[in-house]
């Protein structure tokens, strides 16, 4: 078997964005009829190395082989015509357009001018839905049938091009058990047909039921490829996480005050459940838990943004009125959005002017801005955060993604908060912005300011941390504190594992 | 191994792009003044030149009126022309209850009309396009069916008829028109307004990212209300003008403005997808495009129905240009 020629082989691919070197000289290979897991932390490269795939970039270096044969894949179509086929987290269906419609995509049968073959075309539809086990009417709309059958016809679709090498990306993530049990089926019955399939997960049990083989990724570089029965959840975890998790230094501060923030019993349905959270002054509270957890929902509903379903915030002793930003803000409540590029900073808009958005009305009187005042808000803040380069006209959007980020943390530094929720605040940023920026947070919790810390960064989230909540489907399923707070222990509760309290329990 | 840089070139060649973005304007007005000198000698003299800023004036303030909704991200106003008609009507009605009257009863008009679009717009995010189109059918309809369609003529022989026609006609100190004088202060407001007021702020930032000006607190539903009411209200104070030059209140006033005023405002670098605009820019498109207007009909062979086409094309060109250069400036156009 091992002598036989791969699927798949990539040799030493690379992929550079501007400030990052994302995917650093990995060597990837799956063997025919192989479900092999790609693991690793967010930004680890799992993304970047499946688009490179996909044939999303045309610049990334390296050797890329498909069935012992060298290809280029620079465009999609490229990639397709080698047989590649690709099935995203997020679906990519035309839900107003038929099932049958949406499989048959870009390969309609066609009569003499342009006319459809209706009768084949359905014929063809059911044909592909019959190889992911699906028995529906080809001619319903596809915003009509369920998400678990919709991540099936995407499969059908995909399997349409007879591709040999199959990419998922956390196809799980929006399936209830029953419908994971039913996808792996068809995922073992398609790797029976010699279909290689590679599934991106960071989902520990899933990856121990369908995988053959593991390949880790950590910061954009591979760590190693392992298989299945060679490792035990543990040691994955440590893959993952790296040397990073005992090496980071501690940042936090000792000295708490009173409680700030309350959150008591926060709902909204379908994102989060009966949340509590309680921040001091000076305390640093993480928020963990994987992708689609809620999180950011979480953050944004208690910042006033998004819509409360049950609860309330509690700011200072008086509560907050739901959805509204405005008044949060006044309050001293910031949120720094994770989306930077469209929720956060107006990237054609000057440095200058995206610093003093949030206290235009501070600067004014009388309606009238006073531009030598904010103009010298925003160069104390540039000084201050050492943004590079210190140019105050200069578009936001010219600036690398940790200069942006420093703005955007600015703007919100700016309305000088007393509870900075930060949502992601080190995500795309190069490794000497994500210092300072540490740097600036824990620097905050020493002035008596209360932070919510909400990461997909682990060592991050443990070092600079005081406590932190991890979140699974919306629940909160521990805290974590003190010698606990590790990135291992994180992921493990994360990725469902059961809290450490109940740690004999989980032991296989 | 080649890093891309960041997508935007720096250095020089952006600032060169920048810069003609905003005031590429100045240039085409430069060139076509030395154009127009060159098919008429007088072309240059003091009361030629004022005759176009008197032939734009009515331009000039819907054109700085839009320019708000343009910044604000929501493109155009394609209800103006209706708005022009119905507040000339109104003041034409109005006159035998006074001149103060009619004018503030139309000006009022023109707020609620703007005010209905922004509510609209603003608040239940109906599309601007969409809605102002069909607005436009409904304001238009209605005063069609309220007057049908007969021209209101003021009464020249009232002494408030008499003033009413001096309210394009006349001028401040014996030489400047009040006309320009309108349009003088309709744009000083418009700029301070967009330029200098939290209000303009806001509305370049929620044209800019909608979603990020949300986040930092800007009302933005309230913000792009206001600037469908300020547009409103600029629509209306040339809808009298345009009636005063007329001596009729007439639904047809308006037409043709809402495109010519949206011209001006992309000629003039406001970006199309809002967050950036300068009124002098604005300013800038509108002179150009009175210039073309009095240049064209110079040329030999080139009647009304060329006119009108040689504008289309130009506005194609315009915008195209626009888009080209914001683009290379590095920044997104949609």
């Amino acid at each position: 078997m091992a002598h036989e020629t791969p699927a798949l082989r990539m040799t030493g691919v690379s992929k550079r964005f501007p400030g990052s070197l994302a995917v650093d000289h990995v060597d990837f290979e799956a063997r025919v009829g192989e479900v092999h897991a790609l693991m690793g932390e967010n930004g680890a490269g799992k993304s970047t190395l499946m688009r490179i795939l996909a044939g999303s970039f045309d610049d990334y270096t390296g050797q890329v082989e498909v069935g012992g044969r060298p290809v280029t894949l620079h465009s999609p179509a490229a990639a397709r015509d080698c047989g590649i086929a690709m099935i995203y987290q997020e679906l990519s269906l035309a839900r107003k357009r038929s099932i049958a419609e949406n499989v048959l995509a870009g390969r309609l049968p066609c009569r003499r001018f342009g006319w459809l073959d209706t009768g084949a075309m359905l014929e063809q539809a059911r044909a592909c839905l019959a190889r992911v086990g699906l028995d529906l009417d080809p001619r319903t709309p596809v915003e009509e049938i369920s998400q678990h059958e919709a991540q099936l016809v995407e499969i059908a679709r995909a399997l349409g091009h007879v591709p040999c090498i199959l990419v998922m990306d956390e196809p799980t993530s929006a399936l209830s058990r029953e419908e994971v049990d039913r996808l792996f089926e068809i995922i073992l019955n398609l790797k029976r047909t010699g279909l290689s399939i590679v599934y991106i997960s960071h989902h520990l049990p899933e990856v121990f039921r369908v995988a053959d083989r593991v390949t880790v990724l950590r910061d954009g570089k591979r760590v190693g490829t392992y298989e299945i029965g060679d490792v035990t959840h543990e040691s994955l975890i440590e893959a993952m996480v790296g040397g990073a998790a005992s090496e980071h230094q501690t940042h936090r501060g000792s000295n708490l005050g009173a409680p700030l923030l309350h959150a008591e019993h926060l709902s909204r349905y379908g994102f989060f459940h009966d949340v509590n959270l309680t921040v001091h002054e000076g305390e640093i509270v993480g928020i963990a838990g994987l992708n689609g957890a809620g999180r950011t929902e979480l953050a944004r509903a208690m910042c006033g943004i998004d819509p409360l379903d049950e609860g309330r915030v509690v700011l200072n002793g008086e509560a907050l009125r739901p959805r509204n930003a405005e008044e949060a803000i006044r309050r001293g409540l910031a949120y720094l959005t994770e989306d930077r590029k469209t929720q956060g900073l107006a990237l054609g808009l000057p440095v200058e002017e995206n610093i003093v958005a949030a206290i235009w009305g501070r600067l004014s009187r009388r309606g009238v801005y006073r531009r030598t005042e904010g103009r010298a808000v925003a160069s104390r803040w540039v000084d201050a955060l050492h943004i590079q380069p210190p140019d105050l006209r200069r578009e936001a959007g010219q600036l690398s993604g940790g200069n942006q980020q420093k703005v955007l943390l600015a703007k919100w530094l700016a309305t000088g908060p007393r509870v900075l929720v930060l949502d992601e605040p080190t995500r795309g940023v190069d490794v000497g912005a994500k210092a300072a920026i540490h740097r600036a947070i824990a620097d905050l919790a020493r002035q008596g300011r209360a932070i919510v810390l909400v990461s997909s960064d682990l060592p991050e989230l443990a070092s600079l941390s005081h406590r932190a909540i991890v979140l699974r489907e919306g629940r909160v399923i521990g805290e974590l504190r003190g010698d606990a707070l590790t990135p291992e222990r994180i992921l493990l509760a994360a990725s469902g594992q059961p809290p450490p309290a109940m740690d004999e329990e989980g032991a296989t | 191994m080649t890093q891309p840089g960041l997508t935007p070139s720096s250095g020089p060649g952006l600032r060169v792009h920048r810069w003609l973005g905003l005031w590429g304007v100045y240039l085409v007005v430069a060139l076509l003044l030395a154009i127009g000198r060159t098919l008429s000698a007088d072309f240059l003299s003091a009361d030629s030149l004022l005759q176009v800023v008197r032939d734009v004036s009515i331009l000039g303030i819907v054109a700085v009126g839009v320019s708000l909704v343009t910044v604000s991200g929501h493109y155009v106003d394609l209800s103006i022309p209706a708005i022009m008609a119905v507040s000339g009507i109104v003041a034409v009605a109005l006159l035998p209850a006074g001149l103060a009257t009619a004018l503030i009863a139309a000006l009022a008009v023109g707020v609620l009309l703007g005010l209905i679009n922004g509510t609209v717009i603003g608040y239940l995010r109906l599309n601007p396009i969409i809605w102002t189109l069909a607005a436009l059918a409904v304001f238009d309809g209605t005063t069609r069916w309220a007057y049908g369609g007969k021209w209101v003529y003021v009464d020249k022989n009232t002494a408030t008829g008499a003033l009413f026609s001096q309210v394009y006609r006349g001028s401040v100190l014996g030489v400047v028109p009040v006309a320009v004088l309108l349009l003088a202060v309709s744009a000083g407001l418009s700029y301070v307004l967009l330029q200098h007021t939290v209000f303009g702020k806001r509305l370049a930032l929620t044209g800019a990212a909608y979603d990020a000006a949300r986040l930092t607190g800007v009302p933005v539903r309230r913000v792009v209300m206001l600037a469908f009411v300020w547009s409103g209200l600029m629509a209306a104070v040339a809808g009298i003008l345009k009636t005063s030059l007329n001596m009729y209140g007439d639904v047809e006033i308006g037409a043709t403005y809402d495109f010519q005023a949206i011209t001006a405002v992309v000629l003039g670098g406001v970006a199309l997808a809002g967050g950036r605009g300068t009124v002098a820019g604005v300013i800038g498109g509108v002179l150009a495009i009175g210039l073309l207007g009095r240049i064209l009909p110079l040329m030999p062979g080139v009647g009304q129905d060329q006119q009108l086409a040689i504008r289309g094309m130009l506005f194609v060109i315009i915008v195209a240009l626009s888009s080209y250069f914001m683009r290379k400036a590095g920044h997104r156009e949609s």
